[in-house]
């Protein structure tokens, strides 16, 4: 029989804290690290939050389920395993304290219903769903009316170039959390150095980094034994692979990429060879080395040096290849040929009856092609001349252990998954991305009030979009707690306005502020309706709209400038780390909570608010000289009377991230929420676990 | 269904360095490797308690390759120094001793993990920026043009294995067998890329070690039966001997059918027609006048009858191993195809010849290039054999290490003791913006280079079982040991002879003080000017880069292991 238990909130608020529990000691750059056994008997080091929990192997339902929601958060972002731990259990105690009060509470009115535990569960549902009213409409809201004004760009320029400072403080602080203070300088550099060999020019960023996200496995190797200081960037590929031949050879390479074994069989698959006398066979065999002679006369005369070969070739290949003079790397994976081919532009040379006269053209040039010693395997060392986007380097990890080096390789590879992600830009609701209006707002600066009103008319009829936008909403003063029910309609335009009706005010933050506008018009003097066809790229938009410098140099730092977006969080934007962003969410939330109308959304805003302090609080934990009720005190001061932000640590860390944690985060309380019965099943035990439809909501 | 069973929940553990289990595996585990330490070290036992093979050794490959660790932690430990073992052959001991007693040493100051680690690693930049550095008093630079270094290198390693069980003739006639093999082996001819040769080690046990050998060339065993077929060897005219190489049977397999199918009409035989093949093969060979014919796999018995009768000698299944050595020695290429052999192929060498050891028979090539020697390695038991071996193959693996960066270290604990000094002194003179970056206190930093310090002493400590006393001097910070039972009214220049390196002798005032005893410190001089580098005896040295190396994964283990807060431990 199945057995079926109604869902306890409680039960979620012990399982999640047991969890945060595990992960608490490596958070922040004063955590320790964690060890793993696997069951094979390795060991793996970490301060991963994702590997740990995984590592766990839980039995309930519920907690395997939180943690499938982290592994699913972390795969995306590369970062916040541990955050999102901590936050979820917090909130969960926030919202089992609002459950427990049950007198007076928003979620339990007006239900007339007979049975407590059907009120238990409407209350829940309840929760639930002002949870995910939350996500949608007023986070984004709060961030683009109020925490935007804090951010940082990580931009140099309005070009949308990357300075390497800048650069540093980010990575830094990112490998601060996910490995520790040992070696978070050596791999910060090396990172820092990685992303800048690979770009070969700066509208190449995106290409780059999926490139680097998706082959990251063929783009690095580990040698163990050796001192984490021999870690290094090599120029080039290193397949993972030895010469079945090699030959030495100078100047450019031509090399061909082959995915089938160039000397025949017999017989194909699918025909049938009759033999009919001794002779015949005798000629056949003979027939067929002479082909494979032919083949390999013909790559010589094209002047091919290497052929890198996806499937083994047979001996007889190897021997021709070795008298012409041929390199041959034989059994590459599919990937390294896909990575390889991705990177060149060329397609595999398949031997058939017609080409076999004719020129080869599918060739790439190598500068070098050699061998490589690393540990105790022998790789093939590939600098190739030409390229794509890409320039490829790939990464050494040295370590003492295979543990080190893969907790290396994967904070590495988390790094450039983050970098994909500060990259990224929020737009106000999720189906109207890459506006047309986005660049063209900074123009509007410049311009009277009135004039702007018209053009936004214009561009919203123009794009067809929200075509009632109701031009009351612009007279309409900023109203920061808005009802919710108004805000799908007139969200957008109202936050415009909003920008609009205080933009001589934002002209006076104490540090000088460069016109993004200004710059803009200096730059290019082009009319407007060609930068309506230029702005459509919404890369390219996005990275002009952005104009503050960041560098290293604390007193340089300057606001970023705040242009009339529609863009929640621009490409690129960054908050300083140690619980920046934490602190300023909790400080929004609870100024929205009073003015909110809402009663549901005033307790979850201020649930959702108390939650966030706990990351501060735990990192502040340890420090000496700073203790969190003083960093606290501190930054809401500042907030009151508009000052900046004190900050206590350099790094900078990406805001996009953040919110993506956030959201997630309350994504899965909402849909922890809904679940009413858990029922254990006899058959499959994988079967028991939380189904995911029932993420819809 | 009943067959999948749930998981079983990982068991966890908070600050697992402050528990006791921890403490007292590490304790065992220091302990087995501290007293395996050195020419005097004891020797280990190993065996599985059912009848099975017994190792005696104390190698610490041998040793932590047999030792099965199940705590998460120390299998951190041991996994590091076998990683090193892998790379550079030697120094295991070292790096595990150090690491162990780091790790002892650190835990009992008790600051917080972030603090030592840090300290820690500005203590290891030091040292190895000195060890790199002309300055640095505990190196010598390796001569290529006397053997004198090389030797010693050599017979360090050797003299450092006990289980090997040689005594001082033995020990210096094979490592002057293991350095001439590796002499051997470096090509005559030197072009950008060197490739070293092969040292290819012959075992026969059951005779005595000084009866080892090198030769230059390979040796194959043959059985004898053949070796009276095929000699003596009639040479045809010219005076080198041309040989094929092939790398594919020759037994007349029928190879590479395809994925479809094959229809043989009744009365016709493939094998026949391969056969032939193989016969029209064997004609060319002759015509092409081929001496030798060497075959990794099998060759077909007709083949191989059909060349003997036209006074080919044949050798068949030579392994893969041997293969790479072969094409390297006579410069002739595998051959892969039954027909229309390219005459480029063959390869040519200057003689052949038979040897014979105990029972086993040898044909011996000799090559015109030396690249690749043979070392036959007597010993009396199997047991001590394989301790030689290895200690063999470490030898060679220094050599090639040192022929990269040609730099040595001083053994028998002269460079830790000096080393010690060197950290202790540097620590009392480091400027206090160095204190201010590390974010330490003088007293913090001071005191874990103290802990530093006293790990490095411990290592060189080890090196006396005998229960003697150990002193250092104030000049050269070099290790001095003196027998136990001394008298207690003598003068510490009265009882020493030489320091553990034996580049110092007691010609000079040296100031001596028992080592870890407290006192001031002093910068440590360097005495690679003193006479005795230049004597005849042998002096002890280590491989630089296996010991550089050695340092730093010791230490970044140690803050590793330290740096641990929480363990997971899959139960499954």
């Amino acid at each position: 029989m199945a057995s079926a238990a109604s869902l306890d909130v409680g039960r979620l608020v012990q399982e999640a804290e047991a969890l945060a529990s595990a992960v608490r000691g490596a958070l922040g750059p004063r955590g320790g690290q964690m060890l793993l056994t696997r069951p094979t008997g390795e060991t793996l080091l970490t301060r991963d939050g994702r590997r740990v929990l995984e590592a766990l192997n839980l039995g309930p339902p519920t907690a395997r389920m939180m943690v499938a929601c982290v592994s699913r958060h972390h795969s995306m972002t590369g970062d916040g395993a541990k955050t999102f731990i901590i936050l979820l259990s917090k909130l969960l105690r926030g919202l089992q304290a609002i459950l427990d009060k049950r007198e007076g509470s928003p979620f339990c009115e007006d239900i007339q219903r007979r049975e407590s535990y059907q009120k238990h569960c409407h209350s829940l549902k309840q929760i639930s769903q002002s949870l995910m009213t939350f996500q949608t409409h007023i986070l984004d809201h709060i961030m683009a009316q109020d925490l935007r004004k804090h951010f940082l760009s990580a931009f140099s320029s309005w070009e949308g170039e990357i300075s390497r400072d800048t650069m540093e403080s980010i990575l830094e602080a990112y490998f601060c959390g996910r490995i520790g203070n040992s070696h978070q300088k050596l791999l910060s550099q090396l990172s820092c150095d990685f992303y800048y060999k690979c770009i070969s020019f700066k509208n190449g960023r995106n290409e780059m980094l999926n490139l680097v996200n998706e082959y990251f496995v063929e783009l690095h190797s580990a040698v163990t034994g050796l001192p984490v200081s021999n870690s290094r960037i090599l120029e080039g590929f290193v397949l993972h692979r030895d010469f079945a031949v090699y030959c030495p050879a100078d100047g450019d390479i031509r090399m061909l990429i082959v995915t089938e074994s160039i000397d025949s069989a017999l017989s194909a698959s699918g025909l049938e060879f009759v033999v009919n006398a001794e002779v015949q066979y005798q000629a056949s065999q003979v027939w067929i080395t002479k082909r494979t002679e032919a083949i390999m006369k013909h790559l010589q005369n094209n002047n091919i040096k290497v052929l890198l070969s996806s499937v083994k070739q047979q001996e007889i290949v190897i021997y021709y290849a070795k008298i012409s003079g041929i390199s041959i790397v034989e059994c590459l994976s599919s990937e390294e040929i896909s990575l390889l081919c991705k990177t060149t532009g060329i397609s595999p040379f398949i031997p058939t009856r017609d080409n076999i006269c004719s020129e080869i053209t599918e060739t790439m040039i190598a500068k070098f092609c050699q061998p490589l010693v690393l540990g105790s395997k022998r790789y093939v060392h590939l600098g190739l001349t030409k390229t794509c986007a890409f320039q490829p380097h790939c990464v050494i990890f040295c370590g003492p252990v295979h543990g080190v080096t893969e907790q290396h390789a994967s904070a590495f590879h988390g790094a450039f998954k983050m970098l994909q992600q500060l990259f990224k830009a929020v737009d106000l609701s999720d189906g109207c991305e890459a506006q047309p209006e986005t660049p063209v707002n900074g123009q509007q600066l410049k311009t009277s009030m009135a004039e702007t009103e018209k053009q936004f008319i214009d561009f919203s009829s123009l794009v067809g979009e929200n075509p009632s936008c109701n031009q009351t909403d612009l007279q309409k003063s900023a109203d920061l707690a808005m009802p919710i029910v108004e805000l799908e309609s007139d969200f957008m335009f109202s936050a415009l306005i909003d920008r609009g009706s205080s933009v001589r005010e934002l002209q006076k933050p104490p540090v000088k502020c460069q016109h993004p506008s200004e710059t803009w018009i200096k730059n290019k003097s082009e009319p407007v309706v060609t930068n309506h066809r230029i702005c459509n790229d919404a890369m390219t938009a996005i990275e002009n709209t952005s104009t503050s410098v960041v560098s290293k140099q604390l007193n340089s730092y300057k606001h970023t400038v705040q242009s009339y977006t529609n863009v929640v969080i621009q490409a690129g934007s960054v908050l300083p780390v140690g619980g920046n962003f934490e602190i300023l969410l909790h400080y929004y939330l609870h100024s929205y909570a009073k003015q909110c109308q809402q009663p549901k959304i005033t307790l979850i805003s201020t649930v959702i608010a108390d939650a966030l302090l706990s990351i501060p609080k735990i990192l502040y934990s340890t420090t000496k000289e700073n203790s969190f009720t003083q960093v606290f005190f501190k930054a809401t001061s500042a907030l009151q009377t508009n000052q900046q932000l004190p900050m206590h640590q350099q790094g900078l860390e990406s805001v996009y991230c953040k919110y993506q944690l956030v959201a997630s985060v309350l994504h899965c309380v909402a849909k922890l929420l809904t679940i009413d019965l858990i029922i254990g099943i006899r058959r499959l035990p994988q079967k028991t676990e939380v189904n995911d439809s029932e993420e819809d909501l | 269904m009943s067959r999948i069973e749930a998981k079983k929940p990982s068991l966890c553990t908070n600050e697992p360095l402050t528990k006791e289990r921890v403490s007292f595996s590490l304790s065992v585990l220091s302990g087995i490797v501290k007293s395996c330490y050195g020419p005097t070290g004891r020797l280990k036992q190993l065996h599985n308690g059912m009848g099975g093979y017994v190792r005696t050794t104390s190698q610490s490959s041998a040793l932590l390759g047999g030792l099965s660790i199940t705590h998460p932690v120390l299998k951190v430990l041991t996994a590091s120094v076998q990683n090193h073992i892998s790379r550079f052959s030697d120094c295991g001991l070292f790096t595990a001793i150090l690491c162990c007693s780091l790790v002892e040493n650190f835990q009992r100051i008790n600051f917080a993990a972030c603090t030592v680690t840090k300290i820690s690693r500005h203590l290891l930049s030091l040292c190895t920026d000195y060890l790199k550095s002309e300055a640095c008093g505990c190196r010598i630079s390796v001569d290529f043009d006397s053997i004198k270094t090389l030797l010693s290198l050599v017979h360090s390693v050797l003299a450092s294995k006990p289980a090997c069980m040689l005594n001082k003739t033995e020990a210096n006639h094979l490592s002057t067998l293991v350095l001439k093999a590796f002499l051997l082996t470096i090509p005559h001819t030197v072009e950008t890329n060197v490739v070293l040769g092969k040292c290819v080690i012959v075992p026969v046990k059951d005779k005595r070690v000084m009866d080892s050998t090198v030769f230059p060339g390979l040796l194959i065993e043959i059985p004898e039966s053949q070796l009276a077929r095929t000699f003596p060897v009639i040479r045809v005219s010219s005076s080198t001997i041309k040989m094929a190489l092939f790398c594919i049977s020759l037994s007349g397999d029928l190879s590479n059918i395809g994925e479809g199918t094959v229809i043989v009409h009744h009365g016709i035989s493939l094998e026949v027609a391969v056969l032939d093949q193989l016969l029209n093969l064997g004609k060319q060979l002759i015509n092409d006048q081929v001496d030798l014919v060497v075959c990794q796999k099998v060759i077909h018995p007709s083949l191989k009858q059909y060349l003997e009768e036209h006074r080919v000698i044949t050798i068949d299944r030579v392994g893969v191993s041997m293969m790479e050595p072969l094409s390297q020695m006579t410069g002739s290429q595998p051959i892969a195809a039954l027909h229309s052999v390219s005459p480029t192929c063959y390869g040519s060498l200057k003689d052949l010849r038979t040897e014979s050891f105990v029972s086993k028979n040898f044909l011996h090539l000799i090559p015109n290039d030396t690249l690749v020697c043979s070392l036959i390695l007597c010993n009396r038991n199997e047991m001590a054999w394989d301790e030689l071996k290895l200690a063999c193959q470490t030898a060679e693996h220094v050599l090639q290490l040192t022929i990269k960066q040609p730099l040595a270290l001083l053994g028998g604990g002269c460079t830790e003791t000096h080393l010690a000094s060197y950290i202790r002194h540097k620590s009392f003179t480091l400027p206090a913006s160095v204190l201010k970056a590390i974010d330490c206190s003088r007293t913090q930093y001071q005191l874990v280079a103290d802990a530093f310090s006293r790990s490095l002493e411990c290592v060189a400590c080890c090196l006396e079982h005998d229960d003697g006393e150990i002193l250092t001097d104030m000049v050269y910070g070099h290790f001095w040991s003196v027998q136990s039972g001394f008298p207690s009214d003598c003068n510490w220049s009265d009882l020493v002879l030489k320091c553990g390196c034996g580049i110092c002798s007691n010609q000079q005032n040296l100031n001596w003080t028992v080592l870890q005893s407290q006192c001031i410190p002093f910068t440590p001089q360097s005495c690679s000017n003193e006479p005795s580098v230049n004597s005849t005896d042998h002096l002890v040295l280590d491989c630089f880069t296996a010991k550089c190396s050695g340092l730093q994964v010791a230490v970044e283990t140690t803050n590793l292991i330290l740096d641990l807060s929480y363990i997971v431990e899959d139960q499954n």
